[in-house]
């Protein structure tokens, strides 16, 4: 609709001042609809902080703005990881702490006085707008349409594969990180178009800032020198190249090295290789193209030929004996499950354990990427009819993006803005030749093929077989019936992006709503219920086990220590863990007691039919421990002979007696009448008699059972052990009374 | 609303208590301490002629009232009346308000805590007259305070489903440190549930006990002539299944806009509860299920704030966002929040929490003839809770206008509580100056005070209040005009003109 008016507007002839201010106005509607659409769940629910990770980048804001830049980066965190702690500070991409941190102070600066949390709520909507700015920048870089731009922005300020990570309140890395790749990708192409060594060095500047903010900085760390190694391959060496390559990897390198977490990755790990390997390439290049215009070429042949395997040779020796010698460190098991996507659930279960690591079905595609899925490959196929350096990049962004895209659901953020630009690029294509008013002249056309801007550029980038007959479209009806057949698309598609993010992305996941009868909203607040009480009735020291799942949360909700938590740099860490989940009480009562721990956590959404809880994800739980002691744990002891993973009374034993399922369950059929007691999750009816445990005491549960929380008991007072001290409390009472009636009938005799 | 009558009769007062409103450094208001020296005795000058000691223990903080006739016994005329009370004690002392019980025009009394030695048990409350006493003449006087912190529990640890009993220790006689000749202590409970207390011998003649009860209501005396400083310990115990709040500190800001034309309320409470602790840990089937049956239980579910009527835009928060467990009454009549924790709050438990709301400005403001503001808000606006609230600290702040000048204040809050009054700064929302904040701490209050008003003047002119759109104004343009200048530059190498 936008490159409708543009059309319009451009046809009658309006001078470039107006065109550039309805681009200005056209932008900055974008960038409005951009963040408006990310406010779903700020105006449904509240300014908060999503989900998992985020809870982590904001208690780091919060100490990065209470405690200062410097503390902050020698930052070690004693109220994780317990006992072992995390140097926070070296171990994490503080580019998006700093970014609103520096808003914060600046804001404040201007004595507005904003929540350090409205910053980190709204940082994620804001940097859209930017990125659809981006977006626009970048895909004008690959075609003369001035539609394409507009468009390719406003698909990026809407399209739900990035939606998905930048809703308002989802402070997470890729917030800032998708602008910055994106506008590093700008900045590259320009460099690369100019052989500029300002626009290198720009492009090096964002490059790490890009890298200080996300681990996915080796996606461009891995597509330039892709992009570069293409290029040579074909035959299109130029010193614009040489200058824009070598300046943004000099410097670059130098940039993404002054992060503590990256330190000197760069120039060790295999995933850093390519970019160094295209450098030194470069330089031979550089070198062969020197030598070329000093001797003759029969010669030149000869040495080219020579210098060529050998050094090719030595440097693959080189790599052979470096990594295997230790010095490069070999792929990392993260990156290795992007080529076997089987590798990480056999070897890394952790990595597994993860949703968003998992392989991208195909119907994401389209729920993601709706229209743009089928634009894309049109958009990709109009690159490579002009095929100019800037385009080869479009098609190894397409070709590496989509293949990652396949292999991690995660990854879908890094394909949408080549999807976006594609797609951009196909539609107005499409709009530019259906669009025009006017119905062509032949004889005009041979004539004056040059004159106009549009029509030539129509015919030019068109599809080749419906161009040559004469410059296209001719019937009025056939114009107007693509041009509102492509309206049409266009809605759909701002429909289906409202539709998905606002039924797919904009759920906190801390708060859950629900409708009462009546149709008002009902919101379910357990989680922060339970994490409020840990705070205000529980020691400051308390330390806390649960899963690692919600070990972000608990530190920055409940600001209490905790085990394990969603970093988990520390598998081993997090098996004992799922050990002392998994075993029985005698076995997990010492693990506790060694880790100090007070409180156990445990999420259960029996009551309620809240799928996302623990008994669900316990056979990660048992997976992993397993992959430490697999003596002592078993996955096939918690499935009964028939292979069923039950939790009714058909459980096996070893089930029945894990903490976990003892946690779970422990007291819940005393809320319902005899023999009625009910699993919503798992739908099935329970036995009547609950588990007992010995080990722990049911400190809190929150008002719909989600969140459970037991205090680990103290050794016993007598030196027994915790089962016959419980037994004996238990049957402690009849004794007593027995007891008492006797006594008291001998001291009346 | 006020009557301009009223204002104007407040308006008098104003003048004498006033904080020092050009400067912004910490008037002193004296926080009602008077130096003695270390071996200050009270001289004996008076004489009790008849005591009757009210303790009211039915809220969850103490009420006791002092109704006595005093008796120059001095050969000259005496102005200073003591009261002893032990060290401990007066730290939780609060709200003294004393009257003449039959002329209510005699005042002002004013109310000091004497301050000779430290580290002595016994401190003194010194009671001003307003008219020095004659030899031999007499006065009523009525004598009310408030004691925070005043119970304990026993059990301290019961169950949750469990009747709470608390216990507070005081003596049958009324401490003076004057002899008084006649004297009665009455105890009020909040139920006739009253298991255990104390059991006096009567008069050496009569074989009567004290006290007597009479439904709530216990009656220790009336006693003969006691000599100064008579102590009887007695402890009650009473059933008191109800929350016992504790507000350790009370922020609340008033921030006043004119431009707006809103008073935004904002209210920050740090509350526990001093009750029994859980003998066992908290059980939520038991609790689930005493909701249908025995709704009674002493863990603090619910808070009611009926604000001013016109009250809008409420919110309530806590350390980690919005809490949704809340209800908003809004109509002509009533301006009702109803608000309820996260978890239900046992004793020993702590929930803080944050309210807010807005109000129109004509509720509060009003210009005054002499071109100056008068702002006539609630001293505090606390929860209403048939168990009552008490208020250990209390910071109001008052956030005025930026360029308001001349700030005064008058408030119906006992003198004695407030502890520190000041005028300082406060930047905020685009500010170069900065807004005048009138900062007023007070101590120990109970939710007695909640109808009690502050008022403030101040001065507010027409040019301060168009600083900021100016100032805005300015600086935008001087931002426009400098990137317009700095577009003009040609930073470029021009060949052509080479």
């Amino acid at each position: 609709m936008s490159a409708n008016s543009v059309q319009v507007l451009a046809n009658a002839g309006k001078g470039e001042s107006t065109r550039t201010l309805l681009r200005v106005i056209i932008l900055l509607l974008i960038a409005g609809a951009a963040i408006a659409s990310r406010l779903f769940s700020v105006i449904r629910f509240e300014s908060i902080i999503h989900e998992f990770d985020p809870w982590f980048n904001f208690r780091a804001t919060r100490y990065l703005v209470a405690h200062g830049f410097y503390k902050f980066w020698d930052w070690f965190d004693d109220r994780t990881w317990h006992p072992l702690g995390r140097v926070t500070g070296g171990t994490l991409y503080p580019g998006l702490m700093v970014t609103s941190g520096a808003i914060y102070h600046a804001l404040r600066a201007l004595t507005i006085p904003v929540d350090i949390r409205n910053i980190c709520v709204l940082l994620a909507p804001a940097f859209s707008g930017l990125t659809a700015y981006a977006a626009y920048l970048l895909t004008n870089e690959m075609t003369p349409s001035p539609s394409a731009g507009l468009l390719a922005a406003a698909f990026m300020g809407i399209a739900p594969g990035y939606i998905s990570r930048s809703v308002a309140g989802s402070y997470d890395n890729e917030a800032i990180a998708i602008f910055l790749l994106v506008f590093t990708f700008y900045l590259w192409i320009k460099a690369l178009k100019q052989g500029s060594m300002l626009w290198g060095a720009l492009c090096a500047l964002f490059y790490g800032y890009m890298v200080a903010s996300w681990g996915g900085y080796a996606f461009i760390t891995c597509l330039l020198p892709l992009h570069a190694f293409v290029l040579i391959c074909m035959g299109r060496y130029s010193t614009r190249l040489y200058v824009s390559y070598t300046t943004w990897y000099a410097l670059g390198t130098l940039a993404s090295m002054q992060i503590p977490f990256v330190g000197f990755l760069p120039v060790k790990t295999s995933e850093h290789m390519p970019a160094l390997g295209i450098f030194g390439f470069l330089q031979l290049l550089a070198f062969l193209d020197y030598v070329r215009s000093a001797i003759p070429s029969r010669q030149y042949q000869t040495f080219l030929w020579l210098f060529a395997s050998g050094t090719f040779g030595l440097g693959l020796l080189v790599l052979v004996v470096a990594t295997s010698a230790g010095v490069i460190a070999p792929w990392s098991g993260r990156f290795y499950s992007l080529w076997d996507t089987g590798y990480a659930k056999i070897h890394i279960p952790i990595i597994a354990s993860v949703s968003e690591h998992q392989p991208t079905a195909w119907p994401a595609f389209f729920f993601d990427l709706n229209m743009l899925i089928w634009l894309f490959p049109a958009g990709v196929y109009l690159c490579f009819q002009q095929l100019a350096d800037e385009h080869v990049f479009i098609v190894v962004y397409a070709l590496f993006g989509s293949y990652f895209a396949g292999v991690m659901v995660r990854l879908m953020l890094t394909l949408t803005p080549v999807v976006c630009v594609a797609a951009a690029i196909a539609i107005s294509n499409v709009l530019d030749t259906y669009l025009d008013a006017r119905s062509p002249n032949p004889e005009d056309h041979q004539v004056d093929d040059v004159s106009d801007g549009t029509a030539k550029k129509a015919a030019k980038s068109g599809l080749k077989s419906t161009s040559k007959p004469v410059v296209g479209v001719y019937s009025t009806v056939s114009k107007s019936i693509v041009a509102t057949a492509m309206t049409a698309y266009l809605l759909l598609f701002v429909l289906h992006c409202t539709w998905v993010t606002s039924n797919a992305y904009s759920s906190p996941s801390v708060v859950l709503a629900s409708r009462l009868p009546d149709g008002s909203q009902h919101i379910i607040d357990d989680y922060r219920e339970a994490y409020q009480w840990l705070r205000q009735n529980t020691r400051e020291d308390a330390k806390i086990m649960s899963w690692w799942d919600y070990g972000y949360q608990i530190g920055g909700m409940a600001d209490r220590p905790t085990l394990v938590d969603n970093n988990t740099w520390n598998n081993t860490h997090i098996a004992t863990v799922g050990k002392a989940m998994s075993s029985r009480e005698e076995v997990s009562y010492p693990i506790m007691r060694q880790h100090e721990v007070d409180y156990v956590l445990v999420v259960f959404g029996g009551l309620l039919g809240y799928s996302g809880d623990d008994i669900n994800k316990f056979l990660w739980m048992v997976r992993i421990a397993e992959g430490i002691w697999p003596d002592e744990v078993k996955e096939r002891e918690f499935f009964t002979p028939r292979g069923e993973y039950k939790v009714d009374a058909d459980a096996t034993e070893t089930m029945k007696n894990s903490l976990m399922y003892k946690m779970s369950y422990y007291n819940y059929q005393s809320l319902f009448p005899p023999g009625q007691a009910q699993d919503r999750v798992r739908g099935v009816r329970l036995p009547d008699v609950g588990p007992t445990l010995n080990v722990l005491d049911e400190a809190f549960t929150s008002e719909n059972w989600i969140i459970r929380i037991y205090k680990v008991k103290d050794l016993d007072n007598l030196g027994r052990d915790h089962a016959s001290a419980a037994a004996f409390e238990r049957g402690h009472k009849k004794k007593k009374a027995n007891k008492k009636r006797v006594a008291r009938l001998l001291r009346v005799d | 609303m006020k009557t301009t009558a009223v204002f104007s009769a407040v308006l008098s007062l104003l003048t004498l208590v006033s904080a020092s409103s050009s400067s912004s450094t910490s008037s002193d208001k004296g926080t009602s301490r008077v130096k003695l020296s270390s071996t200050f005795k009270p001289p004996p000058a008076f004489k009790n002629a008849n005591l009757v000691h009210v303790i009211s223990v039915e809220k969850n903080y103490v009420k006791e009232s002092i109704n006595v006739v005093i008796e120059n016994v001095d050969k000259a005329a005496q102005d200073e009346y003591f009261l002893p009370f032990t060290a401990d004690q007066i730290s939780r002392l609060g709200g003294v308000e004393v009257k003449d019980r039959k002329d209510a025009s005699v005042r002002p009394f004013t109310v000091d805590v004497v301050e000779y030695d430290l580290a002595s048990d016994t401190q003194y409350l010194r009671i001003r007259l307003p008219i020095p006493l004659k030899p031999k003449a007499q006065q009523t006087l009525g004598i009310s305070y408030y004691l925070l912190k005043a119970y304990s529990p026993l059990p301290a640890a019961i169950n949750q489903d469990e009747a709470q009993f608390l216990t507070y220790l005081f003596s049958a006689y009324c401490p003076s440190v004057y002899t008084t000749s006649k004297q009665k202590t009455e105890v009020k409970f909040p139920s006739a549930n009253i298991p255990d207390y104390t059991k006096i011998p009567g008069s050496e003649d009569s074989k009567d006990t004290f006290p007597t009860k009479q439904g709530s209501k216990l009656t220790y005396g009336p006693f003969e002539e006691k000599p100064a400083g008579a102590y009887e310990p007695v402890q009650v115990r009473f059933e008191f299944t109800k929350p016992v709040i504790h507000v350790a500190r009370l922020e609340r800001d008033i921030e006043v806009s004119h431009w707006g034309g809103n008073v935004a309320f904002e209210e920050r409470y740090e509350l526990y509860h001093r009750g029994a602790n859980l003998s066992q840990l908290f059980n939520r089937v038991k609790w689930a299920q005493s909701q249908y049956y025995n709704p009674t239980s002493y863990a603090l579910r619910e808070l009611k704030f009926p604000l001013r009527v016109g009250s809008a835009d409420p919110y309530y928060t806590d350390a980690i966002g919005n809490v949704s467990t809340s209800r908003f009454r809004s109509n002509k009549r009533e301006a009702l929040l109803e608000i309820k924790p996260r978890y239900p709050v046992f004793g020993g438990w702590k929930y803080p929490f944050t309210i807010g709301w807005n109000s129109d400005a004509k509720n509060f403001l009003r210009k005054l003839a002499g071109g100056g503001y008068i702002l006539n808000v609630p001293f505090l606006e606390g929860p209403k809770q048939a168990e009552g609230v008490e208020y250990e600290q209390v910071d109001v702040r008052v956030v005025l206008p930026e360029g308001a000048e001349n700030v005064k204040f008058y408030t119906t809050i006992p003198d004695s509580s407030i502890t520190e009054a000041n005028v300082g700064v406060h930047k905020t929302f685009l500010d170069t100056i900065g807004r005048g904040v009138l900062v007023i701490k007070a101590r120990n209050l109970v939710d007695d005070f909640r109808e009690r008003e502050l008022i403030v003047t101040y001065d507010y002119p027409f040019m301060a209040s168009l600083r900021k759109p100016l100032i805005v104004f300015g600086s935008v343009m001087t931002v426009l005009v400098s990137a317009w200048l700095l577009g003009n530059v040609e930073l470029k190498f021009n060949p052509s003109k080479k």
